[in-house]
């Protein structure tokens, strides 16, 4: 972890090994900690080589959908003639994620390394790193790198003297969650509304400027210099040993109700009561745990029961009915109102709604005027039904899945903590409905 | 303009009266202009520099309005009619002039359990802003509820214009009300 | 170019084979199933965003959007199943929560998709208890007014105007629940084809200002027609109520106007109207015009006709039939025939080929070359002293005075009297183009039949009748029972027009023979 804390001994530090270290910021400082030597090994392999390494380390990707990365790069065909294009997704907007701002804070240079590997090996002369606007740090840091980088001749028409051309640039969002969809982000760099785009065309066929674009997460490109330094093999070591679908180290941001927050790493598959407990310290003083969301806000919610049960990694999440996600572990404890916070989700994807499809525009909207009434004391059994007949509604039926994410909550929490909306429902001494007809 | 309940506000900013219809002066001469052209190498497209102009825009003016986007629209080939529904889809873009300090505190959910609210009262407290969205009498302050600002580990992350705030308790926010006067 | 291989899949238990490539959402309207759809039309690129085209495909895990999605061989497709209806039952609820339903003052009403879709698959309630969202209407423009609170957000009109008339005046503004079609203070849609937009909404959301409240939708009765605004010759539908023309609107047709008619072809609809019309045959006499019978006036006509050379002064909005049997006229005397065009500014559709408001503003000018008629911009010029004028329905200048004084004789044959005519010793009322039946020949030499839509006033005749009669009346053997009867004539005698003919023809139009003669200049 590093920032704000000392790593914790059960900790696999491969990217937080340096969180925390002004010093290997710096171009000079990264390099003595053993920088841009997987970048310079990688301009002398052949980019189809480069796809194979990380196809057979397992690496998938960690901004939430888990694909693997090397399956990923191997849809670019290289040598097709077309310009090709590596995004790297910096828009880290999901509710309990801050990983990807920790990364780019303190070890700009692993992810301009990763980055540029990245670019290398799926054929692409340019790539671009969109940034959330918010992050203003990490931004600053990130421009910095680059701008070292490049005078360094690391990056450029002539990356590390290879004669190969890797250009690197950063592209700051302006506050919109579902620019980190990956075709959100393209319409967003092509200086658009941050619209999801219908698929087909995918990304590798059509993708930014119209061309052949891989997108990859910041944790999946900074782990790829590691992976070809040390091997696939050394790589694939990190996992359960009954579970080798998921590969490496994982990091995990925790938040919420918990002793000590922040950014752990820890290797696939780890006991997830362990590292709640253990690792992050339980819950603060005098209270207890209650709910977990471990993948970020999109994710199902499970009790601490369950997640005591489960194993960090993408299968053990969903062993225990969740999704591992961008791992933004979300803690909540016995002092929050379950619905409350429900319904503040479902307002953070109401605000979020890009307003294409009819469900996710609508629908968000619903489902957080509904919820915020129930809040509010206004509630009435038949919501209940209402509220996950929109659910069902707002799932699987859109371009993009911030519906679905909306939906997730409110179905998982109304199943597991249906009591607390009860209680709202019957402690209520006068109910009265507008009398709007719809 | 949107009007009526919505569900996540209508615009976060409220529009005052006063500046919106002064004269505006081009923002892209001289050095900004060799700025711009410079970005648009990085990309295939002219339109691809549609955001950072914006920024660069917001940076030099404070907000966004309307002669603004008709500028960059003008220079990107863009009608203003383009640039305006983009730039109402991002939120950081100011569509009013707002306060000298422009204030968002983050109430999402991993920060509302933490206690942001009693956060986002404490400024509205010792702004003097009152109310969401409206800039305090003297100018000085605008306080939004922002979503997400990922950075859910340092419960509650605060932006003062674009200095990152973390950890803001309530009882540390006239301290930090104090850093900007 | 290779020949696009077929595609076999089932809709609705029906065997349907199209071209790969093509929609299921295509695909099933050549099975005669027509899925519920909004954003997608097929004048516009696909949008994909309003999701009521879901169907159900066999072996696909989620729903699919027909209208984005290709059709694949094997494919089996339910439109009607109940997780498709459902989908799309719940699409409607949700755009109809914050509808107003003031469906009894939308002018939308009765024509109304939202009102369509929802009296076939939607809820009979609605579970929505909360307060609803509001806006004002919205002037944008134009002959339009945004009425935001219908909005189902389906973007027709801003794929319309960015994608089609290349002129993004439109666009989606703000996100989520708050979002709606908005446009940057002072630029307006006047756009010359912006006024499209009405019609391609969906629902009540945009509005004509000038069709504002003017009759119910179901009151209107419609008729195949062709616009005579200019030569492009857009197919329309003629809107009448109570026997006058309330609005025109385009009808598709590929081949000459794709699903879209200009502004100015849309409003030039009222001299339909206009009720200062010849009414009554009328012959010159001492004290003025005297009304007489159609026949007195034909043999009249004849008569002062007889011996002279005849020179014809045609509008170039007169349909082939009149215009052939005025050639006969002619011929009969060796006389000639002329047509003036008035001219105004071109304004092309741009994401369209080949489709324009084009500068010659009237509809058969094409129609009046093929027929033997010189076209001049003085066409008075062309007549010869003590010639027999019949202005046929044409206009006259100012500047035409000086020749209207060489005719001999002027028999004006009309809608309405000439301004600037002296006199006219005899007066055959007929009726105006959606009054009668016939067919024009656009710029392209397409030829393109309309239909009646309206009765003519009080004793005027379609004008292929009356010139008929004033054949038979001169001797010659004319005797046509319908219009059709006049252009199996015009087609045996005319080259051109060889080998067609009404049945052919058709309600899309055919060619001219040697069409190519007309087509666009390469550019």
């Amino acid at each position: 972890m590093g920032y704000p804390h000392q790593p914790h001994p059960r900790e696999t530090l491969l990217l937080s090994k340096h969180f925390g270290d002004a010093e290997a910021r710096t171009l000079d400082g990264w390099k003595k900690r053993g920088g841009y030597k997987a970048l310079e090994m990688a301009l002398g392999m052949e980019p189809v080589a480069i796809q194979n390494v990380v196809k057979e380390s397992g690496l998938r990707g960690r901004g939430g959908a888990g694909f693997p990365t090397g399956l990923k790069w191997s849809f670019m065909k290289i040598g097709d003639g077309k310009p090709h294009y590596l995004c790297c997704n910096a828009d880290e907007s999901e509710p309990g994620t801050f990983k990807d701002r920790e990364i780019m804070r303190w070890t700009p240079h692993a992810l301009i390394e990763g980055v540029a590997l990245g670019a290398y090996a799926i054929g692409a002369e340019t790539a671009y790193i969109y940034i959330r606007g918010e992050i203003t740090e990490p931004l600053a840091v990130m421009e910095a790198a680059l701008v070292e980088a490049r005078a360094a001749g690391i990056i450029g028409p002539n990356a590390m003297g290879s004669g190969k051309t890797v250009n690197v640039w950063v592209h700051k969002g302006a506050g919109a969650y579902i620019c980190g969809e990956e075709t959100a982000l393209m319409n967003s760099l092509e200086g658009k509304r941050g619209n999801p785009r219908i698929k087909p065309p995918f990304p590798a066929v059509a993708g930014v400027f119209g061309k052949p674009t891989t997108i990859n997460n910041v944790e999946t490109l900074a782990a790829v210099p590691h992976i070809l330094v040390n091997g696939a093999d050394w790589y694939k070591k990190f996992a359960r040993p009954d579970n080798p679908k998921s590969t490496g180290t994982k990091l995990w941001s925790v938040c919420g109700n918990i002793a000590r927050p922040g950014n752990y790493e820890v290797e696939m598959g780890f006991p997830f009561g362990e590292f709640l407990h253990e690792v992050c310290g339980g819950a603060l003083p005098g209270r207890t745990l209650k709910a977990i969301i471990p993948g970020g806000s999109s994710v199902p919610i499970i009790t601490l029961e369950e997640a005591e049960r489960g194993f960090m990694d993408y299968e053990g999440m969903v062993a225990v009915g969740t999704m591992l996600g961008s791992a933004g572990c979300i803690v909540i404890d016995s002092a929050q109102s379950m619905p409350k916070q429900i319904a503040r989700l479902a307002r953070f994807y109401a605000h979020e709604s890009c307003a294409q499809c009819t469900q996710c525009r609508e629908g968000t909207a619903w489902t957080t005027k509904i919820l915020e009434r129930m809040v509010a004391g206004d509630g009435t059994a038949e919501d209940f039904d209402t509220l996950l007949e929109i659910a069902e509604n707002m799932t699987g039926k859109t371009i993009c899945v911030l519906s679905d994410s909306c939906a997730t909550p409110v179905i998982s929490g109304i199943q597991k903590f249906r009591h607390e909306f009860e209680a709202l429902i019957t402690r209520k001494t006068v109910h009265v409905v507008p009398t709007v007809v719809a | 303009m949107s009007h009526g309940p919505s569900a996540a506000g209508g615009a976060l900013i409220k529009p005052s009266n006063g500046h919106e219809r002064a004269p505006h002066e081009p923002v892209f001469v001289g050095e900004a202009r060799a700025r711009l052209d410079e970005l648009i190498t990085r990309y295939p497209s002219k339109q691809a520099v549609l955001l950072p102009a914006l920024w660069m825009l917001q940076e030099a003016r404070g907000w966004v309005s309307e002669d603004g986007m008709a500028e960059v629209g003008a220079l990107l080939d863009l009608t203003p009619a383009y640039v305006k529904g983009v730039v109402t889809f991002y939120t950081m873009y100011h569509q009013h002039p707002v306060g000298k300090y422009f204030i968002q505190v983050c109430t999402t959910s991993p920060c509302n359990v933490c206690g942001a609210e009693e956060v986002v009262k404490a400024f509205l407290d010792g702004t003097g802003c009152g109310e969401l969205g409206v800039t305090s009498d003297d100018g000085r302050f605008t306080v939004i509820e922002v979503e997400c600002l990922g950075a859910c580990g340092f419960a509650t992350p605060v932006m003062v214009n674009s200095d990152f705030l973390e950890s803001i308790m309530p009882d540390g926010v006239p301290d930090v009300l104090a850093r900007y006067q | 170019m290779a020949e696009t291989p077929l595609v076999n899949l089932t809709i609705e238990g029906r065997p349907v084979t199209v071209a790969a490539g093509t929609t299921i959402l295509e695909a099933a309207k050549t099975a005669g199933v027509l899925i519920p759809h909004y954003c997608y039309h097929p004048g516009l690129p696909v949008a994909g965003v309003c999701r009521m085209c879901l169907v159900e495909v066999e072996k696909f895990p989620k729903l699919a959007p027909s209208c984005a999605t290709a059709v694949g061989e094997g494919q089996v497709v339910h439109v009607h199943s109940e997780k498709a209806r459902e989908a799309r039952k719940g699409v409607l609820e949700l755009l109809l929560i914050n509808h107003p339903l003031d469906c009894p003052i939308c002018d939308q009403s009765g024509e109304c998709e939202l009102q369509d879709y929802t009296y076939q698959e939607g809820r009979k309630d609605s579970r929505y208890r909360e307060a609803k969202r509001f806006s004002p209407v919205d002037d944008f423009g134009g002959d339009v007014l945004y009425v935001q609170t219908r909005c189902i957000l389906c973007t027709r009109c801003v794929r319309f105007m960015e994608d089609v008339a290349h002129d993004p005046v439109l666009n989606v503004s703000e996100r989520g629940d708050r979002a709606y079609i908005g446009k940057f203070e002072g630029k307006d849609l006047t756009h010359p084809w912006a006024a499209n937009v009405v019609d391609l909404c969906p629902v009540g959301a945009l509005l004509s200002k000038d069709f504002l409240n003017k009759a119910r939708a179901w009151e209107l009765d419609r008729t195949a027609s062709v616009c005579t605004g200019c030569s492009q010759g857009c197919n329309i539908i003629v809107e009448t109520r109570d026997n006058t023309v309330m609005r025109l609107r385009p009808r598709s047709n590929e081949s000459v106007n794709q699903f879209f008619m200009c502004d100015h072809g849309r409003g030039d609809y009222r001299w339909l109207n206009r009720r200062d019309r010849l009414e009554s045959p009328s012959i010159l006499g001492a004290g003025g015009h005297r009304i007489v019978e159609w026949e007195v006036a034909l043999q009249a006509a004849a008569r002062v006709l007889k011996g002279k050379r005849i020179f014809v002064l045609a509008s170039p909005n007169l349909s082939n039939e009149a215009l052939h049997l005025l050639s006969r006229v002619m011929q009969r005397s060796n006389g000639a025939g002329a047509y003036r065009v008035p001219q105004g500014e071109a304004a092309p559709l741009a994401g369209v080929p080949d489709l324009a408001l084009r500068t010659d503003r009237a509809a058969n000018g094409t129609g009046a070359q093929l027929l033997g008629f010189s076209r001049h911009a003085s066409p008075l010029d062309l007549m010869q002293p003590g010639d027999a004028l019949i202005v046929a329905d044409a206009e006259l200048t100012e500047q035409d005075a000086a020749s209207l004084a060489k005719a001999g004789v002027v028999v004006v044959l009309g809608t309405a009297m000439p301004a600037h005519l002296p006199k006219a010793d005899i007066v055959l009322p007929i009726a105006n183009t959606v009054e009668e039946e016939g067919t024009l020949t656009n710029l392209r030499g397409r030829v393109q039949r309309f239909q009646q839509a309206k009765a003519a006033p009080g004793l005027a005749r379609p004008s292929w009748f009356v010139l008929a009669d004033l054949l038979g009346a001169m001797g010659e053997k004319a005797e046509f029972f319908q219009a059709h009867d006049v252009f199996a004539a015009l087609a045996a005698s005319t080259p051109a027009f060889a080998g067609l003919s009404y049945d052919t023809i058709g309600l899309r139009g055919l060619p001219v023979v040697d069409a190519s003669q007309f087509a666009e200049a390469s550019r």
